[in-house]
This record gives structure tokens, C-alpha cells and sequence, in this order.
């Protein structure tokens, strides 16, 4: 036991020096625009892979309308900051409540839908959403977008570095992951596994099923609207292209290479899909020919995913010393 | 207090100092340019097309020893998602040899792109952005392309003329499309005009129908249109479906040899005004053309392509203009000093904003032929 907290201790204490003493050390060092923004991007997508993931991976809920509410985010907070004066620090938890209210509204009617049908009931949201955006011009200023010229204000503190910025976003993207590794790490996550193995047989064991996805439905729309508040603070610029099907489906991909369930997986599935293409910028036009190339052969290879949903959850077992023993023969179950 | 670059580095004090960026390039090695563009995914086809004509545009200027060291373009494909044009805009601004940015193709990548640009003092000229704020964001941007304040006040002055009074006026949904109504619907009114009908379609509508009717049951003496040539043909043909012979005007976002190849005999009689003809008997013209019939196989370049040939040659000017000084800052007050600079698409002046000042040439179908109209 106290082996085990030592080196839970480690790897979070390890996870937090790389994030914020050696990476931003290391940046601030090579002092590039260019690597804050691709670094920046590649966590504010890691939150967004690890939001879909709660619904796709671990309540099983194939969603293919994630962009929008990541969209929804990114307006709220953008038009919020841009039209009203308020900023970053009640536009933040704005763009998150937002984006969870409108999923409480449109979940309402869908949850009870299963497997495609439920698929085919979010890419219709998707797109609702898409084009509300898109031609509600009054309000969203349509395709003219929003232009956010302030900068992230914290409680008073304007924050104008790219380095205090970068502190920001890995700060709320760090704490917005832990709060779903947490969820998805409990009795709560195995309520929601439940879901996805066998609704039914969940429903009969006495698990309020439609009520679970409601809520992990909209748990997961409040962190894309979270990330898309950070998005439209660090580029100062949005329209409805940055949210269209496209994206929905590159966050998918994330989750999917990365492996399904697996919160780990998320994280690496968005490093690699933000990084690579970035990384292979050299080779000229057939970069995209390779990332093709890579995903194909990763899911070929390890259909379950890079890091794949049972690795990862006795990873998190035994190195986050989440579980409890009950029986020092027997291999540790459940959660603490 | 503010938590300001300083502060914040004040942890990492042995290290701030590379934060200076002192930005000249050498005086005595190439000039560099970057260039953002879509290379690869849905608009790789109008990416490609900018990249042939910059290094056309390129191969001359080097050619032609206006300047004493060469210019090189560094090309980036942003794929026309704001995510990677934020990226290559960042990276073009670290870039220390780098004074001046093109591109990128579509307004939203580029008004992405231009917050950065404006945050670190770098001229950027776009080739096709055509929102309407883009000009406005800094000093810093430009674009080599008519705004509607100019083309639909244009339009509206030409129908006018006609003798049209009742316009009913339909535009793609984007931000160009509603540049395209309002800059129009100003300038009928101020002439004593009415806009009957506004509608907006999504771009890639299979079918107008039954915005054909409803632009029928208004009564117009002409429709306006503010679409590209793909939508164009499409509302063309169905316009003669149903055998409605409004005569229909359009901005020069339609002028396209594949609409008259799309529509057919149903864009014969279009008006639209245009910037750059392909069969035009200018000097420069001709050259361009023949250069690109020989890059391309025979093909004829388009509007885009112009443009961004054009916006190549008028930042190569702005450079050799700063040199040997070829810092930002000059080679941006260069740029914003271009004055009648006779281009491919007409005779161009920025204006204080930085927005293209262009001769505009009234045009017509005739035959599958777009020809000037006398």
C-alpha cells in the first residue's frame, strides 16, 4: 500500500513537473510563437478528446456532433467578452454552462435513442447547431464571425504573456481532466460502463440509465465548451468553419486511435493527430497522405487503441493508487 | 498590477532575454516571403493555382534583377483550417528572415492569421479574404481584391443606368455574402431604387427553385446575385428552366470559364463586372497568360489566380521599394504606398485602410464568351 502511494505520488508529481516547469521552462527557452500555439492547441484538444470520451469511450454513445458544442463555448464566451464586457473569468464558466444547458435541452428527446439511431440523432444536432451558428446573424453575427480583442483577464490580472497564457490554459485544461478522470475512474464511471456493455441489463440492476447519459452527455458538452472558450481567447478570432462536421469527426478519430474508454488513450490520440501533422510540415504536400497512413495502420494494428481501455485502467489502478484491496491474494478491484 | 510578459518570466530570468526579437533581415542575402495557403484538402485546388502563380510571378522578379539579391517564397499549407493558419502565422513571425506574409485563402484562416500578424508587426496581403472587417483589423493587413463598398456601389450605379428600379437581390451565406447585399441595397436606395427580395442560400444549395419563385412572385426588374461560379451555373440553368428571363447581374466572384462550361447556353446574357479577362490585348496580360498556359498544360487562369499573382508582384515592388532597408515596418509602409500599380486584374492603389482600389470592367456572356461590355 504505501509502495503503491509512492508511486502514485511519482508519476502525478512527474505529470505536473513536465506541464509546468520543464515544458514551459523549455519554451519560454526556445521563446517560439509558433510551439506555444501548437502546444496550446494540442491541450485544448486533449481536453476535447477526453470530453468525448466520456460519452463515446466509456458510456458508449457514438457522438458526432461534439464540434458544436465546443462551438457553442467558443460563441458564448467570444460574443460574451466581444459584445458584453464580460470577461474571461465569468466567460469561462459561462461558455461551459452554455454549452451544458443546451445538451440538457437536445438530450432530452434523444437519450432514449440507442446505438445508430442515437449516432445518426447527434450528426442532426451537429449540424442543427452548425447552422444556427452559421445564419443566425443577429445574434452570432453569422459567417462574419466574432473578433475578441481582449485579452484573458484573471480576476483583474490581464494575462498578455505567452508564457502566463500558456499557464492559464494548461492549468484549466489539467483541472478539467482531472475532473473526468475522477468521474470516469469510480463507481460512477462503472455505472456509465455499464451503459455502454448492456443498457438494459443496467436498467434492470436498478441504474437510472437515461439519466446517467443525460448527465454524462452534458458533462462532457460543458468541458467542449470550456475548450472552446480557450480556443477563442488564444486566437482572438472564430467563425462557424472552426466548428463544422469535420471537426467533430477529427475529435472522434482522437478518441478512436487512442482508444475507446481509455482517458490516457484520449490525451495521446489528440497529442498525435495535433503533432504529428505539425511535425511533418517538412515533407511537403504529402503530409496528410502519411497521418492517413498512420492511423490506418495503428487501428490495423491496435484496433483497441494506442492505449487501449483495460491497459489503461489498470494503469490508472495501480499508478494513481485508486484502487482498494479487500483481500491481499486477490488482484485489487474497485475504485476508492 | 498586470501579470505581464516581464513578471511572468521573472521566474525564469536566465532565460528572458531570448524573448527579444529584433527583426531585420540582412542586407546582403535573399529576401524571404511566406506564403499560407491551402496545398492540401477541399480548396487544395485554389492553393495549388496561388502557388503556380506566385512562383511565376517569383521567376520574373528574380529574372529581371529590379532587385540585387533574390527573393525566395517559403510556402506553408494551412489547409484552409484556422487551426494550422494560426500555426504557420506563428511560425512565419519567429522566423527572423521573413518581412512580409500572403495569403491565406479563405477569410475565416486569414482574419485567424491576422490577429497574429498584427500582434507582431508583420505585413499580410491576401490574395482572395474578402470579409468585410479585414482591411479594418491593423495596419498591418491588406488584401488584393475589390471589396463590395466598391463592386456593389459599382453595380448598383450600372443598373441604375439600365434603367432597373426593382432589384431583387440573393447572396450566398457567408460573410462575402452579406457584404454583397448590404454594400448593393445602400446604393439602389441612395439612387432612388428598391430592393424587392433579399434572400440567403447556403453555398452548394442543388436547389434554387423555390427561391426562384419567390423572386418571381416580387416582381424585380433584375436579380443580383453574389455567388461563385459553381452556385452560379446551377442557379442559371434552373433560372432557364423555368423560363424566367430576369436579367440577372453578378460581382466578379462568378467570372469563371467553367460557368459558362456548367450552365451552357443559361449564362448567355449574364452581367457581371470583372477584373482580369483572359483574352485581354494588354501587354502584361498576355504574358501571364502565356506563362501560365506553359506551366499548366494550356489551361486558362481564372479571377484567383490573377489576384494572386498580382499580390505577389505588388509585395515584390513593396520590397525592392524597401530595400536595402528591408525591415516589417518598411517593407510594410512600402506596401501601404502602392499606387497605380498596373496589374494583371486592373490598375491598383490600397487605400488608407489597406483595401484594393481597382479599375472595374463591365462584362457580359456572349456565345460562351465573356466579353466587355461597350
Amino acid at each position: 500500500m504505501s509502495k503503491d502511494l509512492i508511486t502514485s505520488a511519482v508519476l502525478k508529481i512527474a505529470i505536473l513537473a513536465v506541464l509546468f516547469a520543464a515544458l514551459p521552462a523549455l519554451l519560454a527557452y526556445l521563446g517560439q510563437g509558433y510551439l506555444y500555439q501548437v502546444v496550446m492547441l494540442a491541450l485544448i484538444f486533449s481536453l476535447l478528446a477526453v470530453s468525448l470520451q466520456l460519452v463515446t469511450g466509456i458510456a458508449g454513445l457514438l457522438h458526432l456532433g461534439h464540434a458544436a458544442f465546443y462551438g457553442v463555448g467558443a460563441y458564448i464566451a467570444a460574443l460574451a467578452g466581444a459584445d458584453y464586457g464580460i470577461g474571461f473569468t465569468l466567460g469561462l464558466p459561462l461558455a461551459g454552462l452554455g454549452a451544458a444547458a443546451i445538451a440538457f435541452v437536445v438530450a432530452l428527446p434523444t437519450m432514449r435513442l440507442v446505438s445508430i439511431y442515437f449516432a445518426v440523432a447527434t450528426l442532426g444536432i451537429g449540424q442543427m447547431i452548425f447552422l444556427v451558428l452559421q445564419n443566425w446573424v443577429e445574434v452570432t453575427k453569422g459567417p462574419n464571425g466574432v473578433m475578441l480583442f481582449t485579452g484573458i483577464d484573471l480576476f483583474g490580472y490581464t494575462v498578455d504573456s505567452e508564457l502566463g497564457t500558456y499557464f492559464v490554459v494548461a492549468t484549466i485544461v489539467c483541472a478539467s481532466i482531472w475532473v473526468i478522470h475522477r468521474l470516469s475512474h469510480s463507481y460512477y464511471g462503472n455505472a456509465l460502463r455499464s451503459l455502454r456493455e448492456d443498457d438494459q441489463c443496467a436498467d434492470a440492476m436498478g441504474i437510472d440509465t437515461v439519466r446517467l447519459k443525460i448527465e454524462a452527455f452534458m458533462i462532457s458538452s460543458f468541458f467542449a465548451g470550456i475548450a472552446g472558450a480557450l480556443w477563442a481567447y488564444t486566437t482572438g478570432y472564430i467563425s462557424p468553419m472552426d466548428f463544422d462536421f469535420s471537426e467533430s469527426i477529427l475529435i472522434l478519430a482522437m478518441v478512436v486511435v487512442g482508444g475507446l474508454g481509455s482517458i490516457p488513450g484520449a490525451v495521446i490520440g489528440a497529442l498525435l493527430l495535433i503533432l504529428l501533422p505539425e511535425a511533418l510540415r517538412g515533407v511537403g504536400d504529402i503530409r496528410n497522405i502519411i497521418v492517413g497512413f498512420v492511423l490506418f495502420f495503428s487501428i490495423l494494428f491496435l484496433p483497441k487503441g494506442l492505449f487501449g481501455e483495460v491497459p489503461a485502467l489498470n494503469f490508472i489502478r495501480r499508478q494513481f493508487g485508486s484502487a482498494w484491496q479487500d483481500n491481499p491474494d486477490k488482484q485489487k478491484v474497485g475504485w476508492k | 498590477m498586470t501579470m505581464s510578459r516581464r513578471t511572468t518570466l521573472g521566474l525564469f530570468a536566465g532565460v528572458a532575454g531570448m524573448l527579444a526579437v529584433p527583426a531585420a533581415a540582412l542586407a546582403d542575402g535573399p529576401v524571404y516571403l511566406g506564403y499560407q495557403l491551402p496545398l492540401t484538402g477541399n480548396t487544395a485546388q485554389y492553393g495549388q493555382d496561388f502557388k503556380t502563380a506566385a512562383e511565376i510571378a517569383l521567376k520574373d522578379f528574380n529574372a529581371s534583377g529590379k532587385l540585387k539579391v533574390p527573393v525566395e517564397i517559403i510556402f506553408e499549407d494551412s489547409r484552409s483550417d484556422a487551426k494550422e493558419g494560426v500555426a504557420i502565422a506563428r511560425k512565419f513571425v519567429d522566423d527572423k528572415r521573413i518581412v512580409a506574409a500572403l495569403g491565406d485563402f479563405t477569410s475565416t484562416v486569414s482574419m485567424a492569421a491576422a490577429q497574429v500578424y498584427q500582434r507582431a508587426g508583420m505585413a499580410q496581403l491576401s490574395q482572395t479574404a474578402s470579409h468585410p472587417d479585414y482591411a479594418k483589423i491593423s495596419e498591418w493587413q491588406f488584401r488584393n481584391i475589390t471589396t463590395q463598398a466598391q463592386e456593389g456601389v459599382y453595380n448598383a450605379d450600372w443598373m441604375t443606368q439600365n434603367g432597373l428600379k426593382k432589384i431583387a437581390v440573393i447572396a450566398e451565406q457567408t460573410d462575402w455574402g452579406q457584404s454583397v447585399v448590404k454594400d448593393f441595397a445602400e446604393q439602389v436606395k441612395a439612387n432612388g431604387g428598391e430592393v424587392v427580395f433579399t434572400e440567403f442560400f447556403n453555398r452548394g444549395l442543388p436547389d434554387f427553385r423555390s427561391i426562384i419563385t419567390k423572386i418571381e412572385r416580387a416582381k424585380p426588374d433584375a436579380i443580383y446575385t453574389g455567388f461563385f461560379y459553381e452556385d452560379g451555373a446551377q442557379f442559371l440553368k434552373q433560372m432557364k428552366q423555368l423560363n424566367v428571363e430576369t436579367p440577372v447581374y453578378s460581382t466578379s466572384a462568378a467570372y469563371n470559364q467553367k460557368l459558362v462550361e456548367l450552365a451552357g447556353p443559361a449564362a448567355e446574357g449574364l452581367f457581371l463586372t470583372v477584373t482580369f479577362l483572359p483574352n485581354s490585348e494588354s501587354e502584361n496580360v498576355k504574358t501571364f497568360v502565356d506563362e501560365w498556359k506553359a506551366a499548366r498544360g494550356g489551361a486558362e487562369p481564372g479571377q484567383f489566380p490573377a489576384q494572386a499573382y498580382d499580390a505577389v508582384n505588388i509585395m515584390l515592388e513593396a520590397v525592392a521599394r524597401a530595400y536595402p532597408d528591408v525591415s516589417r515596418q518598411n517593407v510594410r509602409d512600402e506596401l501601404a504606398k502602392t499606387t497605380d500599380f498596373p496589374g494583371v486584374t486592373g490598375v491598383t492603389s490600397f487605400d488608407e485602410n489597406g483595401e484594393a482600389l481597382k479599375q472595374l470592367t463591365k462584362a457580359t456572356v456572349t456565345d460562351g464568351q465573356f466579353v466587355p461590355v461597350k
